[in-house]
């Protein structure tokens, strides 16, 4: 097959091969962009978040009552609470705690381990009652989970000595070497005022919102838990509470019902972290399914518009067909002809998505960095096109290996 | 001959009815992708607070320790921009004094119980934001029955509130509530004014925490904070732990926390100037009591550059609204050839034409004519399916009660539609044009 007959064809029909070009080059820009942000969509909605997702449910409780005005009050009623949760069939901990799963927000500080030469550590910080770790179904990759006698008998000024930290944070602070035993502290370096509190635990890394979705790092694995209860008059307080698997509906019926016979001036609010993960994903679900939905009508309409424009070109040629036919040429020689004409169309314009396909990332990318165009998108974007030119092709070369050679001799 | 021109197009609109309806829903579907994912990017971008927004100012100072320079937050600032996202209390309240701003507020958001009458409606706990006189004009927030508190109000602090038209609703049956009264805490709270019906995307004057989230439904004097110890429910951060203090009041007079949202209004660069020379005065004046460690620094912040700074546009929409437009040039690429295929087709008629007197403008513009039609019936086509888009995606959305075709999309959807058209167009029905008209009556 000589490749200069048709190239010169070509040069008399500027406008189908500027068309085609643009077309594909601009389906390839989109489809890889698009798919590229799906995935990085996909990416955040699948990493796991290092707990026991499906089986935490969290409750918020809003007190009204005005003996909740009393902080003593508020310290006895947290520890029957975690003691009437934890004794409600299904239940396998339950912890009080102000950590929120999948919500975004809660409390940060800066520490710094004494003695050792690094610059403070920014980490989340929360104060949680002792079942914590196995509430949340989280590792403990060195040392404890904490036991009773960590946190006293007071509320929220106990004196805080021993800690559980998240592996990102052990690492920054003591650089890899063993942290429990350790000593680190909050605040400001030069304040003597501050206490010193000591390392008894290290979890793994979890992967879970701290800021809005919106904002530029909304997750974050550096955090510190302390041991003490959580709660006032106007806060209320909050549990998480982890179940057997499948029990979550009739513990969340039967805590309800035995915190209200506890005490009944208040008012219960129990959440799924699954329905929190749901919410917190929404926006991604909708860019995911837009962005499917994109794809698919695109692909649809640049088959439409390739089927048009080589069907356009068969019967503007017609003639010429019959002609060449006329002349010798077989049928396969006429389908040759059409399939690579518009394999050299495509791939020019697939050269073209290319670039188009980086200028649009770039265009993306200048305010946001983690969606960066991975090249293994640009070459399936590339290959499924090269299939979907050809078989868009393939209906109209067909009708033009039919073309019969007595045309040749019809009319002018 | 405008008519004649749509007469003609409209006839051959129909003789072709199949490829037509192709034509037109080509278009329909790129105006609709486009005009939906345009008006999702619009709502924004636009003007959070019309004619206003170069004049309302996000006040934040580097109140930190010399050892502790501010980490985190949400700002895009550089690390050795950083600086708090809110302020402290008592910067607050010495800020209030400031004689510069036309307006200002210090606010931030509590949580407390409403007891209403136990026959209309159960004890709720609702965010209440707490604020100044002047908060309300400064965001041009809608009143529907009296209006905001006085500055007397303020300075007493009187107990009065503002509240929004849901909460007006529930308690009130969406009566003129003006004048009565409300008990949230231990307290009887007067109702000042009620706001009317008001959403915007994003809630423009407290941008820290879930952004896209409703305005309060209850708003009362920041003074109030002095009698009444609520405490904050936003962000807070902190950075110095403070020896001997044992109350919550203590705590709010001396804390170093920064949990307080501060907002001036300054009508002109000169005022911008001159609140700025007072800022650094204060400032200068707290590092002789000890305060403010490290080198003046402030930062006076509009809305929209906050927006921009602190990334409230969620990635996805940018995407999406590129991504819409190519998705529409797509389409038009399209109908470009389809269009010329068809104008093609009708050669022979045109040279019959052109041979019959009619010239080259007239072929010209006859063709556009027939490519703006398909552009304006396929652009209203469009413009109808993108409400549904849109009120589809709404449902999934926060904020989607804001999200909406407003006048200046429909005109923005109309343009996008006729340049689709005319792009579409003006090529294919130039090929027509350029007909010679012997060459093709030869040929017949």
């Amino acid at each position: 097959m000589h490749i200069g007959p048709i190239l010169r064809a070509m040069k008399h029909n500027r406008t189908r091969v500027v068309l085609i070009v643009l077309e594909i080059a601009m389906t390839l820009a989109i489809v890889t962009n698009c798919i590229n942000v799906i995935l990085a969509e996909r990416k955040k909605m699948l990493q796991p978040s290092g707990f026991d997702d499906d089986n935490i449910v969290r409750l918020n409780i809003r007190p009204y009552a005005q003996e909740f005005r009393d902080d003593a009050f508020i310290d006895n009623i947290i520890d029957q609470d975690v003691r009437t949760i934890e004794s409600v069939p299904g239940v396998v901990a339950a912890a009080n705690t102000h950590f929120q799963l999948w919500e975004g927000g809660g409390s940060s500080t800066q520490v710094f381990a004494p003695g050792v030469a690094h610059e403070p550590v920014v980490t989340q910080v929360y104060y949680t009652t002792k079942d914590i770790t196995q509430t949340l179904g989280s590792t403990v990759i060195e040392g404890r989970p904490f036991q009773i006698g960590d946190h006293g008998i007071g509320h929220v000024v106990d004196p805080l000595t021993n800690v559980i930290i998240t592996k990102s944070v052990a690492d920054l602070l003591f650089d890899g070497q063993p942290a429990v035993g350790r000593t680190i502290q909050q605040g400001d370096p030069t304040d003597p005022s501050e206490k010193p509190m000591t390392v008894v635990g290290v979890i793994r890394d979890f992967y879970n919102p701290f800021g809005s979705p919106t904002s530029i790092a909304p997750y974050s694995d550096k955090a510190i838990f302390q041991p003490a209860r959580n709660g006032g008059f106007s806060g209320g307080m909050s549990y998480l509470i982890r179940t057997q698997p499948g029990a979550m509906k009739s513990v969340i019926a039967d805590v309800e019902k035995r915190l209200t016979a506890q005490n009944s001036g208040r008012i219960f609010e129990f959440k799924t972290t699954a329905q929190k993960k749901t919410e917190w994903f929404s926006g991604s679900k909708i860019v995911v399914t837009t962005m499917t939905c994109i794809i698919v009508t695109l692909i649809a309409v640049t088959t439409l518009g390739l089927l048009g424009l080589t069907s356009l070109a068969v019967s503007e040629r017609t003639k010429q067909i019959g002609t060449r036919r006329a002349l010798g040429a077989t049928r396969g020689d006429i389908l040759r002809y059409f399939l690579v004409e518009n394999w050299l169309l495509t791939t020019a314009g697939l050269v073209l998505g290319v670039f188009g396909a980086y200028a649009v990332n770039f265009l993306l990318v200048s305010h946001v960095s983690d969606v960066k165009l991975q090249w293994q998108l640009v070459v399936g974007g590339v290959i499924l096109l090269w299939v979907n030119g050809l078989i868009s092709t393939i209906p109209p070369a067909i009708r033009a290996m039919a073309v019969s050679p007595s045309i040749a001799t019809r009319s002018v | 001959m405008f008519g004649y021109h749509l007469k003609t197009a409209l006839k051959s609109l129909r003789r072709n009815p199949i490829l037509t309806a192709l034509l037109i829903g080509g278009i329909a579907l790129g105006i609709c992708v486009s005009t939906a994912f345009v008006t999702l990017r619009h709502m924004y971008t636009q003007d959070p607070l019309p004619g206003k927004s170069d004049k309302v100012f996000y006040v934040r100072l580097d109140s930190r320790g010399k050892d502790s320079p501010f980490g985190g937050g949400i700002s895009s600032l550089s690390s050795n921009m950083a600086i708090p996202d809110q302020i402290t209390f008592r910067d607050a309240q010495n800020l209030l004094h400031s004689p510069v701003p036309v307006r200002q507020s210090a606010t931030y958001i509590t949580r407390v119980f409403v007891y209403p009458d136990p026959k209309v409606a159960r004890p709720f706990q609702p965010d209440i934001r707490l604020c100044s006189a002047d908060f309300f004009d400064m965001f041009k927030m809608p009143f529907q029955y009296g209006g905001p508190w006085t500055k007397a109000n303020d300075a007493k602090p009187d107990q009065v509130v503002v509240i929004d038209d849901a909460t007006n609703r529930k308690l009130f049956g969406g009566d003129n509530s003006v004048g009565k009264e409300i008990r949230i805490g231990t307290r009887q709270f007067k109702i000042a004014g009620v706001l009317a019906p008001w959403r915007p995307a994003l809630r423009l004057f407290d941008l820290t925490r879930n952004p896209a989230g409703a305005p309060e439904p209850l708003y009362i004097p920041f003074n109030l904070h002095n009698t009444i110890p609520y405490q904050s429910f936003g962000n807070n951060s902190g950075w110095k732990r403070q020896p001997d203090v044992t109350t919550y009041e203590q705590l709010i007079a001396t804390s170093e926390r920064t949990f307080i949202q501060y907002w001036v209004e300054l009508p002109d660069p000169k005022a911008v100037g001159a609140y700025g020379d007072w800022l650094t005065g204060y400032i200068n004046d707290q590092k002789k009591i000890g305060r403010f460690e490290r080198p003046v620094y402030y930062r006076l912040t509009t809305i929209p550059d906050l927006i921009q700074e602190w990334n409230l546009t969620p990635t996805g929409v940018r995407a999406m609204s590129v991504v819409s437009l190519l998705f529409l040039a797509v389409c038009s690429v399209n109908l470009v050839g389809i269009l010329l295929g068809k104008f093609l087709a009708r050669i022979p008629e045109v040279s019959v034409r052109r041979a019959l007197g009619a010239s080259r403008a007239d072929i010209f513009w006859q063709h556009v004519i027939e490519c703006e039609l398909i552009g304006v019936i396929g652009g209203i086509l469009g413009i109808a399916l993108s409400a549904g888009i849109l009120a589809l995606l709404a449902r999934f959305m926060q904020n989607g009660e804001a999200l909406r075709l407003d006048g200046e999309m429909l005109i923005t959807a109309t343009f996008l539609s006729l340049v689709a058209g005319a792009v579409a167009g003006v090529y294919p029905a130039w090929r027509a044009a350029s007909v010679a008209p012997a060459m093709q009556l030869k040929l017949q």
